[in-house]
């Protein structure tokens, strides 16, 4: 509960962030400081110094672009990207998404930047920008560089931005004209299974489909199942059928809420019932 | 002098009067531990073993009190050296423990303490506590009940040198006989209660200070039976219990958790005493979950279960081990606590029941709410529940049948408790209705093959209060234990002020208002116009053995404590008016603040007036008078028990008897096993409510505990000992999001043996773990396990669809005689 | 770059102005009840799940225990404190009293706050929208019942559970 002892800097730019987060070991960026400060409270991690970003402008576009892409700072919280104008509509669903993270107070705080790069199996972020297809543009003291989600996830509280990095934004394209977006859990308190689909009808047949299984230290895109998908009618049966082999080769976690066994069994459920919520062009099934 | 009479007006008793307490509760002017302190204090932080069970092979603290700002540090052997183990409950081998008030040579669970750093902040604290270097050699855990009893398992305390703290065999009626009479005998393999927790949102906190010029060591905590604590440490300090003082305003939630908080205290005195200054510690919730104290597990195995072909059920017979944890402390009292209840609600009369209980190498127990009976309970109601749904019995109609009736109390149960009043039909005909359940019925056909069942359930109670320690003599009979009581006091201060203190220890029981609501009914005034001084002081409260806020019985003991001191002091004032006015004693009344000739407002005297003649004008008094009135009133409520007969484990061991009746509508998600409640009653029955919307919610706080604790809630040990729900990152409490609305409703059966006809109530009972488990067994049928643990997540409701249950088969095998 | 294990702060709390230099690494919450004597808002758990700990800033509802006091520099905070003028409860307030929404009192600053600023966004909130508003503040004696009723009342409305 208490901190063990730290140093603090507010930098006024990016650029005066990545000096600072350069100029120790162990200099870390604080943002919403929902994830960091349970691990500074815990002493999880040795933390030399916290650069706090939380102010920075730069950080916080949104606005969806000429070409329809959406763009979202880093430092953008859940509370923004819920409330958000531009996202009325929301062919994405992360606005939704956004809207039913944890709870207010996180909600205030907690930013977008800060639930990909902690890369906690549970957080809800990591599977749907990976089924949209997101970008996610990186800045350091080298310059700045471009990854998509599919390669950014690493593992265990492990992404592609490197010590002295940061997250600056992310693109995610638009999806296909007439696609729906599928988010599924399975949750006790936090989520023990989670599946996101991006699925688009053509005469009740599934024409397109990006299927991605989360609560995984890397969430794990399924295009083994995609392909089964393509040409499915839109009915429990068949998407069942094809989403059954969801969880092949993946390895979920043993903890205290349940075991990797029963996870692997739910995988296929939420798999399914994330593409048939996806096709009906609804969020949640 | 005449003796005081039972008043009959009933203006404020009864009434819904919001509370005294909220106003500065809803300001943020509420004093809880954590919000005081004392001059000069250090603050403290407590070293804690990460083994579950480990050999202490040293511990150095030198570079921990080289550190800038710490004031020094206390180890076990220094703790040894000043104190005398902790007097035990456990006769012969459990009381041979020698426990301390910290470890000394051995560690016995994770989080145990070990040491102790006092410093000037609580960061130095915290980051000293780093530097205390301790070398453990570990040792293998035993961290089940039934292996600690197996030949070979890890021995915890050496000089008890068995796991196994008490051991007894209850026997009433004839159970083989029934067996043998019996149509069906159902047989059920094993059950299981899962271990848990309340968790009041406030942990434990305590700031001491052992004052060297008077010896006196003054405790602000959040203590909830405070001498209950100074009874076990005191003789442990050499402290006699007069030396003691504590205190505490405003606690956040106990529920029987906050009785655990002793040995930290001691612990804390001590280091007071050494540090020469004030002490403050209040514990982190990792802390709490590690250390804090958890509720019963017990397992249930063997289980037979006689029935008549008509559906009554003759008795049972059991094997039940109890999962003490690393020491006893309030154990082992559990082991006859629940004899309280030992048919349950029903009539049975046929019992065998052979309790043991474990050390193990996890958190102490602590009399979590329901404590002991709640896990009896659990497993008569799921043993009536199996055998309708292996039977082919009626829920509704086999609990019916069972219960005791409305026309048999008071009701003599086989171990000679008796069950004061109550209406169980008819509560359980009003829970059903509040859910509409034949709708429910018809609905859950309609559910089949949908994906998602529904499983209707009901979960029939007990809420025992007023309990007579001395059923602790038939866990060990050297115990000078017995009875029940509380203690009030009831006065006018100089200017006439009513006040009121009472020996309880709130923690959101509302004790200021309706100890204020039966005060006004006996002198005449409104509550308002009664202070009962808010918390608890020793030094100035009234107060006995059995102080406390616990046990469902403030309705009960504080409550009469207090009537009996008012009614004393409503005595006094009437003669003193009758002196003043002139007037005979029958010819007086308390009414609006005076004391008045009845009939005649012109011949009155404010109780300013009467507490002048006492308190400052004395001389106009006759000498009699002034002698003997104080106007200061204390009165002890005795409840009125015999000690049991030890030999048959016999007699009266519970005053009242509230009961609970619920019913709940799940759905199951077939594909994932998730349960959600779709509808959920609770019909509670407390005698005369003394302030129906506090009763009510105390049933929706009990209610939602049962809830979260059957569906997300467990505190769950891995092999090694390590607890993995060890803060509210795996420990699921749930928000108002998670949790269903309770509809509630009630009934009202007096108890004869209360004088105001209420029961104590506020445990509950355990309603929704019965009530939960029967809703999940309505929806499973005769291919699937039964349910057999009181813990039902997702993935085990997942894995009893699938036809895997807790041990063998179906875990319950039916027995039918010949036709008969 | 300026660096240092202690800064100045200068922010508004309950209205007031406060400076302090506090430790980069102390918490909010320890901030305001050891610092600055506000010992309204509660400390319950340690991984910021309880909510007893509830503040607003800036506006919004944040846990205390979740942020350090250096980042309340230039920031409004408001503390359960700053509800009942001159001791009178607010309608909320009373809301909670008639309806017997609390117990032991020790969730109650976190959970008004965050039921004021419910009712700011949603002055019509349907039961489950009350309930999903509570999602940030743990309760464990009340079993919620009367605590939705009691934002209903205030609402103007029938409870709808």
């Amino acid at each position: 509960m208490i901190l063990a002892p730290v140093d603090y800097t507010r930098p006024g730019s990016v650029a005066e962030a990545i000096e600072a987060l350069n100029s120790v070991p162990d200099a870390r960026p604080l943002a919403g400081g929902q994830s960091l400060l349970n691990v500074l409270k815990m002493r999880a991690a040795p933390v030399d110094l916290l650069v706090d970003i939380s102010r920075l402008d730069e950080l916080r576009a949104l606005e969806i672009d000429e070409d329809g892409n959406l763009i979202v700072g880093a430092g953008i919280t859940y509370a923004e990207l819920a409330e958000a104008d531009i996202l009325a509509e929301d062919p994405w669903g992360i606005a939704e998404v956004a809207a039913n993270t944890v709870d207010p107070q996180v909600r205030h705080r907690g930013t977008v930047g800060g639930n990909v790069c902690h890369a906690d199996p549970i957080n809800n972020f990591p599977p749907l920008m990976v089924a949209l297809g997101a970008t996610m543009h990186i800045v350091g003291p080298d310059g700045s560089r471009s990854v998509p989600a599919e390669e950014f996830f690493e593992g265990f509280f492990t992404t592609a931005v490197g010590d002295g990095e940061l997250l600056h934004h992310v693109t995610i394209p638009p999806p296909a004209p007439g696609s729906g977006v599928g988010y599924v859990d399975v949750e006790i308190a936090e989520a023990v299974a989670r599946a996101v689909a991006v699925v688009r009808v053509e005469d009740d047949q599934i024409a397109d489909a990006r299927l991605v299984i989360g609560c995984l230290p890397v969430p794990a895109r399924r295009p083994d199942i995609e392909r089964a998908l393509i040409g499915a009618p839109l009915v429990a049966d068949a998407v069942a059928t094809a989403t059954e082999g969801a969880a092949e080769g993946l390895e979920p976690l043993t903890d205290a809420d349940a075991t990797a066994e029963y996870r692997k069994a739910i995988i296929p459920v939420v798999a399914k019932r994330a593409v048939l919520a996806a096709g009906k062009g609804g969020h949640d099934g | 002098m005449t003796a005081p009479t039972r008043v009959e007006t009933r203006t404020w008793t009864g009434q819904s009067y919001p509370r005294k307490e909220d106003r500065r509760l809803l300001t943020g002017r509420g004093r809880y531990v954590d919000d005081r302190g004392m001059i000069r204090q250090g603050y403290a932080h407590f070293v804690r073993s990460p083994y579950a069970h480990a050999r202490i092979v040293s511990i150095d603290t030198s570079k921990a009190e080289a550190m800038d700002g710490v004031h020094c540090t206390l180890v076990g052997e220094e703790v040894k050296a000043q104190t005398e183990p902790l007097f035990q409950i456990a006769p012969e081998p459990g009381g041979r423990m020698q426990e301390y008030l910290m470890a000394v040579d051995k560690v016995r669970y994770q989080g145990e303490p070990v040491a102790v750093v006092l410093a000037e902040s609580r960061e130095i604290a915290r980051d000293a506590a780093d530097l205390v270097d301790v070398h453990y050699e570990p040792l293998p855990a035993v961290v089940d009940a039934l292996a600690a009893q197996e030949p070979g398992a890890p021995i915890l305390h050496d000089e008890v040198g068995t796991n196994v703290s008490w051991q007894g065999t209850y026997e009433y009626g004839d159970i083989d006989w029934a067996i043998e009479e019996a149509d069906h005998v159902v047989k059920i393999d094993r059950l299981h209660f899962h271990r848990f927790s309340s968790t009041p949102i406030e942990c434990f906190g305590v700031v001491v200070n052992w004052d060297p010029g008077t010896d006196t060591v003054e405790v602000i905590s959040n203590n909830q039976m405070p001498l209950f604590g100074a009874m076990v440490i005191g003789p442990s300090m050499g402290v006699g219990i007069d030396r003691f003082d504590f205190t505490s305003q405003d606690i956040g939630g106990g529920f029987g958790i906050k009785i655990n908080l002793y040995k930290q205290t001691g612990v804390l005195a001590l280091l007071s005493k050494k540090a020469g200054r004030p002490v403050k510690w209040v514990e982190t919730r990792t802390e709490h979950h590690l250390d804090g104290g958890h509720g019963n597990e017990r397992w249930f195995v063997d289980i037979e279960v006689p029935v008549m072909a008509d559906g009554t059920i003759l008795g049972v017979k059991a094997r039940a081990v109890d999962d003490a944890g690393a020491y006893l402390h309030y154990e082992p009292l559990g082991a006859v606590i629940w004899t309280q209840v030992l048919p349950g609600c029903y009539r049975m009369r046929h019992f065998q029941i052979d309790y043991s209980q474990s050390l193990t190498n996890k958190c102490p127990t602590v009399p979590n709410r329901g404590y002991s009976r709640m896990q009896h309970l659990w497993m008569l109601e799921r043993i009536v529940d199996v055998v309708a749904h292996e039977l082919g019995f009626d829920p509704v109609e086999i609990r019916k049948l069972n219960y005791v009736q409305p026309d048999d109390y008071p009701y003599e149960t086989p171990n000679g408790c008796v069950y004061d009043s109550g209406n169980l039909p008819l509560s359980l005909d009003k829970a059903l209705a509040l859910i509409d359940y034949p709708t429910w019925r018809e609905r859950q056909r309609e559910a089949v093959g949908s994906g998602k069942r529904i499983g209707i359930g009901i979960g029939s109670t007990l809420d025992s209060g007023t309990n007579n320690f001395g059923q602790a003599q038939i866990v060990n009979k050297d115990l000078p234990f017995s009875g029940n009581g509380e203690a009030a006091i009831c006065k006018l201060d100089l200017y006439g002020e009513v006040s009121v203190t009472i020996g309880t220890t709130p923690q959101g029981q509302s004790h200021e208002t309706t100890a204020a609501q039966v005060v006004a009914d006996i002198l005449g005034v409104t509550p308002a116009d009664v202070d009962v001084v808010p918390g608890f002081d020793q030094a100035r409260n009234a107060y006995v053995g059995f102080s406390g806020t616990y046990a469902s019985q403030f309705a009960v003991t504080g409550i009469n404590a207090v009537i009996g001191a008012a009614e004393k002091l409503r005595a006094e004032m009437i003669e003193l008016a009758a002196f003043a006015l002139g007037a005979g004693q029958d010819e007086i009344e308390l009414t609006g603040g005076n004391a008045q000739v009845i009939g005649d407002p012109e011949r009155a005297i404010p109780f300013i007036g009467l507490a002048n003649m006492v308190y400052t004008n004395n001389a106009i008094l006759p000498t009699e008078l002034a002698e003997r009135i104080t106007l200061n009133c204390r009165h002890t409520y005795v409840a009125p028990f015999d000690p049991p007969d030890v030999e048959r484990k016999f007699g009266n061991l519970t005053l009242t008897y509230a009961s609970q009746i619920h019913a709940a509508v799940v759905e199951i998600d077939e594909e994932t096993g998730k349960v959600e409640i779709l509808d959920y009653a609770a019909v509670d029955d407390c005698g005369n409510r003394i302030n129906p919307q506090i009763v009510e919610g105390q049933v929706h706080g009990a209610t939602a505990h049962g809830i979260a604790a059957a569906l997300r809630e467990e505190l769950r040990y891995d092999q090694d000992g390590q607890l993995l729900n060890a803060n509210f990152l795996y420990y699921h409490a749930p928000s108002a999001a998670e949790m269903p609305h309770i509809k509630t409703d009630h009934v009202e059966s007096p108890s004869p043996f209360t004088g105001t006809g209420a029961k104590g109530m506020g445990e509950g009972g355990g309603g929704p773990l019965h009530t939960v488990c029967a809703a999940i067994q309505d929806a499973l049928g005769s291919e699937e396990p039964i349910v057999a643990d009181s813990f039902n997540p997702p993935e085990r409701v997942f894995r009893l669809l699938r036809g895997e249950g807790l041990g063998e088969a179906r875990g319950v095998e039916v027995v039918t005689k010949g036709a008969s | 770059m300026d660096r240092s294990d202690v800064q100045d702060v200068e922010f508004t709390l309950n209205g007031e102005t406060i400076a302090a230099t506090v430790p980069a690494r102390r918490l909010l919450i320890h901030f305001l009840r050891d610092d600055l004597g506000f010992t309204g808002p509660k400390i319950g758990c340690d991984t910021g799940h309880c909510g007893a700990c509830t503040v607003r800033y800036n506006g919004r509802t944040i846990k205390s225990c979740m942020m350090l006091a250096v980042q309340v520099d230039g920031a409004t905070v408001e503390t359960i404190e700053s509800l009942a003028d001159d001791g009178e409860l607010n309608p909320l307030q009373q809301a909670f009293h008639e309806h017997h929404a609390l117990q032991c009192g020790y969730c109650t600053a976190g959970m008004v706050m965050s039921a004021t600023y419910l009712l700011e966004r949603n002055p019509d909130p349907t039961a489950e929208e009350i309930r999903e508003g509570l999602r940030g503040n743990l309760c464990r004696c009340t079993g919620y019942v009367n605590i939705v009723e009691a934002i209903a009342a205030a609402a103007g409305k029938e409870t709808t559970q």
